[in-house]
């Protein structure tokens, strides 16, 4: 959710410094690492399945993907190489990676719970 | 790879990368390089790292890290105990599928063969 990385800008001291710290490794990336590593971290951000309610997980995943992204720079490993063929798949798989709680995870608690109970009252 | 090797690998893609790192530990641009000698040609260095990403997390991997000349430090992984579990449990499923797959596809030729 858009809403946890405002967080990560305005919440502790230490969000905010490992955040800012992160920017400016993103910001140091020669090209074309810069615009791809801008181009996911968009994406990370209006995509709402991203790690939700723990801002450490967050941050954890920013730094590896600057890691990531510093390490292809240095060994000139091109962009393709890094992505494959599908950006989202890539996106949605690097973010799945770092399984913190999501907001969907409630939902997804309360509609198994749902059909549970609905089974249980069959068996009565 | 086509698509429908993409989609297959999906399912085994972190059972074939703690195999090789049962051979011996490796940097991860080692285990895309060695996927791609055995035969996995196209898969992409983010996907490899998102997989040892998660297989860290689940514990299955050791990973230490290795100061290097330039840029970020390089994580060594190293399968520990419960990733060779994984693993044991791995080849067993892997041969389920493979035996059942495969017989169903010798079913449906012999058939075919009987109906010409």
């Amino acid at each position: 959710m858009a809403a946890k990385w405002y967080e990560l800008i305005t919440g502790s001291l230490d969000d905010k410094k490992a955040y800012r710290q992160y920017k400016a490794r993103i910001a140091a990336l020669p090209e074309p690492y810069g615009t791809a590593a801008k181009a996911f971290e968009r994406y990370f951000m209006y995509n709402g399945g991203i790690t939700d309610g723990d801002s450490a997980v967050m941050i954890t995943m920013l730094h590896d993907f600057a890691d990531l992204w510093e390490r292809a720079a240095v060994d000139q490993t091109p962009v393709e190489d890094i992505v494959g063929d599908d950006p989202v798949e890539f996106a949605e798989a690097f973010a799945a990676a770092y399984a913190g709680k999501r907001w969907i995870d409630k939902e997804r608690n309360r509609l198994t719970e749902t059909i549970q109970n609905l089974e249980r009252k069959e068996e009565r | 790879m086509g698509k429908q090797t993409t989609e297959m690998l999906k399912g085994t893609l972190e059972g074939i990368v703690l195999a090789i790192l049962a051979v011996s530990p490796a940097y991860g641009y080692e285990i895309t390089a060695r996927l791609r000698d055995e035969g996995f040609s196209d898969i992409a260095e983010g996907t490899v790292y998102a997989l040892l990403v998660r297989i860290e997390q689940r514990g299955l991997v050791d990973v230490e890290k290795v100061p290097s000349e330039k840029g970020p430090p390089r994580k060594v992984y190293t399968i520990n105990a419960q990733g060779g579990a994984y693993l044991e449990e791995f080849w067993r499923t892997w041969s389920f599928l493979a035996e059942r797959i495969e017989q169903l596809h010798q079913r449906i030729e012999r058939t075919n063969e009987e109906g010409e």
